[in-house]
């Protein structure tokens, strides 16, 4: 459970603290233009399941991901980020389904991007983009059911300080863009869990399919998308020792669309894990639905 | 008389045709790079907008192009449209004074 779970969260984290441009499940180095405003609202929903054990484990992840980004200067961004999650599992143990739930804000992730690089050309541009952020422990993460404290991966947040760090390449051209990203999320301890730490690389694909020749103006683009995220996350650490129930490689493909005005976008895809090698009895992502706009003011 | 008369109608047509074109707003034609989103063309819409004499800019996305008209009498400094297009986060390549207002979709003032 731990794994996908984690696997899925990390690249949704990545993709909501980023609020520009146009991949769906993370970052681009696009502008936000100095003085402006970027607000991202994303849904998600994600099952994770298939467990190998009697407690036939189920867990459903519903969450609304605001972001809210500002251009502090021309090559400067500073991006926050709030999930909103209610997560449930649903289990099999001693002989009784049992469901644990939680629900409520989750940790407030603060990040920066400074556009490092930057080649300008008609209807063209290439920008490589740094990226350094820290996670803040502002979600509950001591919440209780009658069976008492609920496992780390149910709790909204995850009460440890993490930092998290990157870079990003965006080649957007009239027709298409393409962007890659490598990102590294270093995880802390806190009530003695650590979850492992988590590393991602991305890929995104925009292809316009319209209009399929350009009239006068700024018209709005429908583009199809084409995502792969690839996810290792270590395995945690719980009471100082490994578990072995949890860590491992996760390779999604994300098929979607976008449709891309001057003042608003919105998108969807659907994230599906063709390659997951997970550790011991770790449960696998089913799917992780995305929905959302995205505003400029 | 005939003449004189047709001279006068004349000279009055021209006077006003060049009192008109006196009058005609100062546009210009910023060429720009790095332009190749909608969503991106905002930036640069309310950057020059926000520069002191714009009436209107227009971006036409496919020649990557913007199109800003100014108000009466008021000029745009190139380094002042320089600095807005670089604030927006794109490079200016080149500015020429234009004929006309243009009448495309854009942002007024």
């Amino acid at each position: 459970m731990k794994a996908a779970l984690k696997s899925g969260l990390a690249v949704l984290g990545l993709s909501a603290a980023t609020a520009w441009g146009a991949p769906i499940t993370f970052n681009t180095a696009l502008p936000v233009h100095e003085g402006g405003w970027v607000l991202r609202e994303q849904f998600v929903f994600m099952k994770v399941a298939d467990d190998p054990t009697p407690a036939r484990r189920d867990m459903r992840v519903s969450g609304l991901i605001s972001v809210l980004g500002y251009g502090v200067t021309r090559d400067f961004a500073l991006f926050g980020m709030l999930p909103w999650f209610d997560k449930r599992v649903d289990m099999r143990m001693g002989g009784q389904d049992l469901t644990r739930r939680e629900s409520g804000a989750g940790d407030l992730t603060v990040l920066g991007r400074y556009t490092a690089y930057q080649y300008d050309a008609p209807g063209r541009t290439l920008r490589i983009a740094p990226f350094l952020g820290v996670k803040a422990p502002t979600g509950e993460d001591d919440a209780r059911d009658r069976l008492g404290r609920l496992p780390p991966p149910v709790q909204a947040g995850s009460g440890s300080w993490d930092v998290l760090g990157g870079a990003v390449l965006t080649w957007q051209t009239l027709d298409f863009e393409l962007d890659s990203q490598v990102s590294y999320k270093a995880n802390r301890e806190a009530r003695g869990f650590e979850a492992g730490n988590v590393a991602a690389l991305d890929a995104s694909l925009q292809y316009r399919l319209w209009p399929r020749s350009l009239g006068a103006g700024v018209p709005a683009f429908l583009y199809g998308v084409l995502e792969a995220n690839l996810v290792h996350a270590a395995r945690d650490r719980v009471g100082g020792a490994d578990d072995p129930n949890s860590g491992g490689t996760t390779l999604f493909l994300t098929p979607g669309l976008q449709y891309v005005t001057r003042k608003w976008i919105v998108e969807a895809g659907v994230q599906l894990p063709v390659i997951q090698h997970l550790h011991g009895a770790a449960l696998g992502t089913d799917y992780v639905l995305t929905a959302g706009f995205r505003i400029n003011f | 008389m005939k003449q004189i008369a047709r001279i006068t109608v004349l000279a009055v047509g021209l006077m006003l045709g060049m009192a008109s074109a006196m009058a005609a707003p100062q546009t210009y034609k910023l060429r720009v790079d790095g332009l190749s989103c909608p969503f991106c063309a905002y930036g640069i819409e309310k950057k020059l907008g926000a520069v002191s004499g714009v009436e209107h800019v227009a971006v036409d996305i496919a020649s990557g192009t913007v199109t800003v008209t100014m108000a009466d009498g008021a000029v745009l400094d190139e380094a002042v449209a320089r600095k807005a297009v670089k604030d927006a986060g794109f490079s200016l390549r080149g500015l020429q004074p234009a004929a006309a207002a243009p009448q495309e979709a854009g942002q007024a003032k």
